[in-house]
């Protein structure tokens, strides 16, 4: 007679001897060993900023069809280009030559981001090659004051727009009081310029010397400033799409689209006539580094050809403030030609082909064996790049969940998320979908990370333990299981049924889902994982519909500056309980309160931290991850890995290629590693 | 009979009015709007988009309003002929769509010129030689087309062509002459990618045309008057090819009113296969992305042409058969 | 004269007998008869009925086809090859074995190769004992027509290999062979139906009504199906269950189908309203109902049912379009357009090509179905 118990009894067995392998093999080598074996994974280098006064060449040199049209008097001579206290970067490994047209591809005018991140040194501050410390950029330097409420930014005297315009404090103070403060053009004031709820303003000082004050201690705004945040991402990232944030503005050029400077019939005759509703419909047009050839910039290639065409074209900016220790002003690279894929694969196809100069985004880490074979026929070398993020995969799951009392008691039960945690078998998920390459264990940063809270923490409650998962289960109430050995629910003894939502992604999560709904068969758990449009998933997390959602926690590698994929602090992505992240974001006036006293002290420490200096913001940080990890709001699974912008693949053509990048999201990948000190061999 | 006409002229005016709503409806199904399918994009690979951002986007595109009132805005702009602006692409649509529809025409055309020039000859072999291994064969050929899911066909024919070949096959130009201007060098580029994607949209189609062109044919030689051309002492080819393949032509023509929405819509999988920059793709993104007018009036668009098609064939038959007309007029 | 004129009247009478018997069997053989003799004569057509026979024999019979279990994913079994079966054993008996396979990835290449280890023999058994199931959906039992020694863990068969994520696909591919046919009847049915009902309303009373619903029918035509779907696939609630979704998707499916259908049954139906036996029946007082289902519908069914048979097919490539879009069906539910997917990328083309075997049920079910259609639209042609 067929019993319950044999198909239990059957399955456990075949299941967990499967696991003990095929055989003698060494296929569950250590992630640290088959990576470092793979001959993949470089060592961690970069192109350094140096900022020393002392350091700046004498001599200067140009690009060839520059120094043409400085000839023909069209250009000024390129020490009149550069500033007088030009940012040197010394490069990787030699010294590059001028030439070339890097090829790319991207898919469509959404992906603005492969462009931004190249251009990301047009931001103030940045971060070194090791993602770690924070060096100058635009900026000359950046001074904070003792207290931590006035910051001090010395630009580079003699420093230009790309259309040849000075670059000067006047464009801070525009930004400030012209677009930022303007209630049409934004509407809401943003979180960065506010310290404890008041706002900060900018105070020009000089030509060259511009502050931002606040009224209380703002210690994290250094960080804010080198972050890809609203405040510190750059011009080409911040005032695209219809955003106005990134600190500075081109004053000259944009001052004639706002009535302010003319009158606002003026402006809007000025829209009607190019086609757009009202004067801050066209401004937005115009500001968008990706859209408009004309909106001066301070990156190392402009627009040319807009990104919403089958080709999205930039050339060298002759302005850019920047020169090699040699003297030559970079970058080296004339022209970024990027095609249009319609689809991800056949992006892959044409890199796999060897018709992209350099190419890290859109690149599948499935496709990893193909790519590694047709190395020699596409002359092309594959790196791999693991991240600082903990996890690729995090289950986040909804601790403000209230639809079904029964769920919500068990979501919100800290020994049962533990127990689902226990009961994943990571380093299934990280052989079968990160090739062996990923780090299975907790959502805490990488190792490397000041961030990292310690060494058991990344292990805690996140190895596969099958019978303490099913002991932890059955001591919190749920031993009860139905005919098949599900766990049925407290309330009318069906079973228990819990939703994962997951989205197919850069990383394939609905069959990561599926692996781990499967593993939580046999811990009596009933999970079903769904596949949904993104936008659909994301509409029902933030109506808290969501039991478990599956995202990546990239972005948590500094806390502080992307807290959202690791606490729910801001409403557009709180997967771990949109509600509370309502309550805290509108300081307590919707929303609700969380009653877990863990979920209020991260919270608190949360807000405690931006007054803090950086040590003790670490230290916070730490606190916030411990009891992360011990109360598994997010489950880490496996991590660390090159999954996202990870695999690098580089034309034997070019110089100057790092053997490892940082990759995070601070570090702008591919923007981190400085393209603009790369070059074609030839 | 013009007063037929009339009525059903104004019929297709109320059904395309009717189509309208539809796709605008169709379009607005899926919860959330543009702006939550671009803050769910841009998180997926990497990036952010703060509160902040999210609601100025809104104020922007002004999607906060009820949807009656969007739709009323929509409507009253497409009928002066202003079609909006595309929210992800930042260009009027009419733009978007220009660059797109003479591509998509073109690629169509080439389609169907294959899907003839292969279907015409083997479904008149097969008429002719009927239940012989000849039709078996052919029919079955021609019918794998039909079987075989084409976008999987697509992908397998990119993968050999660069596996072999060391060919790179997608997308309609090569990357050196996407930016530069017309010239013969850039007319040889375009039909060197041309047979791919022409093929495989053609594959389907060409077994329907077989089967069609084979059962029409049969009827036809049937006739009295084929026995007599026969009797007559025609020889063999110019009784077939000259009265009875031309009276089994007669279906294609109305069948041609339907052929463009159909290639646009049959296309969708294989051009974003191939990565053509064809109206397909785009149609497929928008929707994804919920960009509300271009993805409206692509759709507007193709109904549309359906219902012209429609009208155009109905006025065809009306023309050639006198019996309808005759229905008509009683 | 008379001899030759006698001569040729016996050839005239056995002739003209068996003509007159043939004509006999024709005259009194029903409309069904007349149909099946004509079928039979298309060769293609009859392999076709056994080809589609036997594929929803596998869709019902499919769990005892199988023998792993169709979702249980193993890392260390991805991308395995298909296994060479060796039939006959060392001694000579009929005995079909695989040998045991030692997997490791190769670091330099990342690909897992596997190294068949001929000291290990796992013999197939067959009416073998494997995972549970349901039998009919109603009997539960574990037996399965292969099998295999499962007593040792490193002992697997993977008749067709394995995909990325362990699962053997061979299994995978019979109870997908249940889903996607089904999907097909169950859409049909509901074409079917619609067809028929709006059709029928159309052409038999005419006028208004017919006008209005032929505008019905060609507005759902215009709208291009594939937004069609994603408005309505994303509408769908997402609490139901893979079951629901599944429900739902046919109905989705089937609202494209049924316009053809409506407006052929119509045409039939306007024209066989002229004819004289309806005319003959309505004067004879049959009520309307007997006058549609005992007269008419005779005429046009075989045309309805090689309509239906040209209709799955379409159902069957609209699922697989679906799940290429991501709108169909879902993992972990498994059919063919699902299977398909997982091999629409490079790395299967490159490493796995094996996984491409999901089209080949695909291609011949639906050839099947369009030369049966053909063959049975060619048989029930009056004037054929």
């Amino acid at each position: 007679m067929f019993k319950h118990c044999n198909y239990w009894v059957l399955a456990r067995a075949v299941s967990l001897s499967l696991l003990a392998g095929l055989g003698a093999t060494a296929a569950l080598a250590q992630t640290g060993s088959s990576l470092s074996q793979s001959g993949l994974v470089g060592k961690l280098e970069g192109a350094e900023l140096i900022s020393d006064p002392a350091a700046v060449p004498k001599q200067f040199k140009e690009a060839p069809q520059l120094a043409e049209l400085v000839k023909q008097g069209k250009l000024p001579p390129v020490q009149d280009r550069i500033p007088q206290e030009p940012l040197v970067i010394k490069p990787v490994k030699e010294i590059g030559k001028y030439g070339g047209t890097w090829r790319r591809g991207f898919t469509g005018p959404g992906d603005v981001e492969n462009g931004n991140r190249i251009n990301a040194s047009d931001k103030l501050l940045f971060w070194d090659y090791t993602g770690t410390k924070i060096v100058p950029s635009v900026a000359k330097a950046v001074e904070m004051s003792g207290d931590g409420k006035v910051y001090t930014i010395r630009l580079r005297k003699g420093m230009k727009w790309s259309d040849g315009a000075a670059f000067t404090a006047d464009d801070f103070v525009f930004w400030f009081e012209d677009l930022y403060s303007n209630k049409d053009i934004v509407p809401t004031p943003i979180a960065d310029m506010r310290i404890n709820g008041k706002p900060g303003k900018v105070v020009k000082v000089d030509e060259t010397t511009v502050q931002f004050v606040f009224e209380d201690p703002y210690f994290l705004f250094y960080d804010m400033l080198a972050g890809d945040t609203l405040i510190g991402g750059g011009q080409s990232v911040r005032q695209a799409q219809g955003f106005t944030f990134g600190a500075y503005s081109p004053k000259h050029y944009l001052k004639q689209f706002l009535p302010k400077y003319s009158s606002e019939a003026e402006v809007n005759d000025r829209a009607k006539k190019e086609g757009y509703d009202n004067w801050v419909k066209l401004l937005h047009f115009k500001k968008d580094w990706s859209l408009n050839p004309e909106l001066p910039t301070l990156g190392p290639w402009r627009t040319t050809r807009p990104v919403n065409t089958p080709t999205w074209v930039m050339e060298r900016n002759p302005y850019y403030y920047a020169v090699d220790t040699s003297g030559q002003q970079l970058p080296y690279i004339d022209r970024i030609v990027m095609q249009l894929a319609e689809d991800t694969e056949i992006l892959n196809l044409r890199a796999i082909a060897g018709e992209y100069d350099l190419q890290e985004r859109h690149i599948d880490l499935g496709k990893l064996p193909v790519i590694i074979e047709n190395q020699k026929k596409g002359n092309y070398t594959v790196r791999l790049d693991t991240a600082q993020n903990g996890s690729d995969t995090t289950l986040q799951i909804n601790q403000s969940f209230k639809a079904d009392p029964e769920i919500a008691k068990w979501l919100t039960n800290a020994d049962f998320r533990r127990a689902l945690s226990l009961g994943i078998d990571r380093d299934q998920l990280n052989e079968t979908f990160w090739l062996g390459v990923g780090t299975p264990g907790s959502a805490v940063p990488g190792e490397d990370s000041p961030y990292f809270p310690g060494a058991e923490w990344r292990k805690k409650w996140s190895t596969f333990d099958l019978a303490k998962a099913n002991q932890m289960l059955d001591s919190i109430g749920l031993a009860k299981k139905d005919s098949e050995g599900f766990r049925v629910r407290t309330d009318n003894g069906e079973r228990l049924r819990i939703q994962i939502q997951a989205v197919k992604a850069f990383v394939p999560w609905p069959a990561h889902g599926e692996m781990i709904a499967q593993q939580w068969r046999k811990i009596g758990i009933w999970a079903e994982a769904k596949e949904m449009e993104r936008n659909l998933a994301f509409t029902r997390t933030r109506n808290n519909e969501h039991h478990i959602h599956v995202w990546t926690n990239g972005g948590t590698e500094i806390l502080y500056l992307f807290p959202r994929h690791a606490i729910p602090v801001d409403p557009t992505e709180a997967f771990m309980g949109p509600e509370f992240a309502v309550w805290y974001a509108s300081g307590g006036k919707q929303g609700r309160k969380p009653d877990d006293p863990n979920l209020l002290k991260i919270f608190e420490l949360y807000d405690s931290a931006g007054s803090q200096k950086e040590q003790e913001r670490i230290k916070i940080a730490h606190e916030i991850w411990k009891i992360m990890v011990e109360q598994q709001y997010g489950i880490g699974t496996v991590g660390q890995s090159p999954a996202l912008m990870g695999v690098r693949i580089a034309s034997n053509k070019l110089g100057n290629i790092p053997s490892r990048v940082c990759i995070a999201q601070h570090c702008r990948t591919p923007g981190g590693s400085h393209p603009e000190t790369w070059f074609f061999k030839d | 009979m013009i007063s037929f006409i009339v009525r059903r002229f104004l019929l297709a005016l109320a059904t395309t009015w009717a189509i309208s709503v539809m796709s605008f409806v169709i379009i607005q199904l899926p919860p959330g709007d543009f702006v939550d399918a671009y803050i769910a994009r841009l998180s997926s690979t990497g990036s952010s988009v703060s509160m902040e951002e999210a609601q100025a986007m809104r104020n922007l595109y002004g999607l906060d309003q009820p949807y009656y009132v969007q739709y009323a805005k929509w409507i009253a702009r497409v009928i002066v002929g202003d079609f909006g602006e595309s929210m992800e692409w930042q260009r009027p649509v009419a733009e978007v769509l220009g660059d797109r529809l003479w591509i998509t025409v073109v690629v169509s055309f080439a389609a169907l010129l294959l899907t003839w020039a292969l279907a015409l000859p083997i479904g008149i072999y097969s008429a002719v030689r009927q239940y012989s291994f000849g039709d078996y064969a052919f029919t079955l050929i021609g019918f794998i087309g039909l079987a075989v899911p084409n976008f999987l066909l697509a992908l397998i024919l990119l993968y050999a062509a660069f596996r072999w070949f060391g060919l790179n096959v997608g997308g309609l130009f090569s990357a050196e002459y996407e930016l530069a201007p017309w010239s013969w060098a850039k007319v040889g580029d375009l039909m060197w990618h041309l047979p791919l994607p022409a093929l495989i949209l053609a594959l389907a189609g060409t077994a329907q045309l077989i089967r069609i062109m084979r059962a029409n044919l049969l009827d036809e030689l049937r006739r009295p008057y084929v026995v007599t051309a026969r009797a007559k002492g025609l020889s063999e080819s110019r009784v077939i090819l000259k009265y009875p393949v031309r009276a089994a032509l007669n279906p294609f023509a109305s069948a041609l009113a339907y052929l463009f929405p159909y290639l646009v819509s049959g296309s969708i999988i294989v051009s974003l296969v191939l990565s053509l920059p064809t109206v397909g793709p785009v149609l497929l993104r928008a929707l994804i992305a919920q960009d509300m007018y271009l993805a409206g009036t692509i759709v507007l668009l193709l109904g549309v042409l359906t219902v012209i098609g429609t009208f155009i064939s109905d006025l065809i038959l009306m023309w050639i058969d006198p019996r309808i007309r005759h229905q008509v007029d009683a | 004269m008379t001899r030759i004129g006698r001569q040729w009247w016996r050839l005239f009478r056995r002739a003209s007998q068996k003509g007159a018997e043939a004509e006999d069997r024709i005259a009194v053989a029903t409309q069904l008869q007349l149909t099946w003799w004509r079928f039979r004569k298309h060769k293609l057509a009859v392999m076709s009925l056994f080809v589609v026979i036997l594929f929803y024999l596998v869709a019902v019979f499919a769990d005892f086809l199988a023998y792993a279990d169709p979702e249980a994913s193993d890392a260390r079994r991805g991308y395995i090859p298909p296994q060479s079966i060796h039939w006959f054993d060392s001694d000579g008996s009929f005995r079909p074995y695989v040998h045991g396979l030692l997997g490791v990835r190769d670091l330099r290449t990342f690909k897992l190769v596997y190294r068949v280890d001929e000291s290990r023999k796992v013999y197939i058994q067959f009416f073998a004992e494997g995972y549970p199931y349901y039998l009919f959906g109603l009997f539960p039992t574990n037996r399965h027509l292969l099998g295999f020694d499962n007593s040792k863990p490193e002992n697997g068969l993977f008749l067709l290999g394995t995909d990325v994520q362990g699962r053997d696909v061979w299994s995978r591919l019979m109870v997908a062979t249940r889903v996607s046919l089904s999907i097909g009847l169950a859409g049909v049915t509901i074409s079917l139906f619609l067809g028929v009902l709006f059709g029928g309303i159309s052409g038999l009373y005419g006028g208004i009504i017919d006008t209005a619903i032929q505008r019905m029918i060609e507005i759902v035509r215009s709208i291009p199906t594939i937004p069609l779907w994603m408005g309505l696939a994303a509408a769908l609630p997402n609490t139901w269950s893979s079951a629901q979704v599944y429900f739902a998707i046919t109905i989705i499916i089937s609202l494209i189908g049924w316009t053809d259908l409506a407006r052929v049954v119509r045409g039939r139906f306007l024209s066989l309203r002229e004819e004289d036996f309806v005319v003959a029946a309505e004067l004879m007082g049959a009520s309307r109902m007997r006058i549609i289902f005992r007269h008419m519908l005779p005429s046009f069914m075989s045309h309805v049912i090689a309509a239906i048979s040209l209709a799955l097919p379409a159902m069957i490539i609209s699922e697989t379009a679906l799940s290429f879009l991501g709108l169909g069906l879902r993992p972990p539910a498994i059919s063919w357009g699902i299977l398909l997917q997982d091999a629409q990328n490079i790395q299967t083309l490159a490493v796995a090509p094996w996984l491409l075997v999901a089209a080949v049920p695909v291609i011949i079910v639906i050839l099947a179905f369009n030369f049966l259609g053909d063959g049975l639209r060619d048989a029930a042609d009056p004037y054929g």
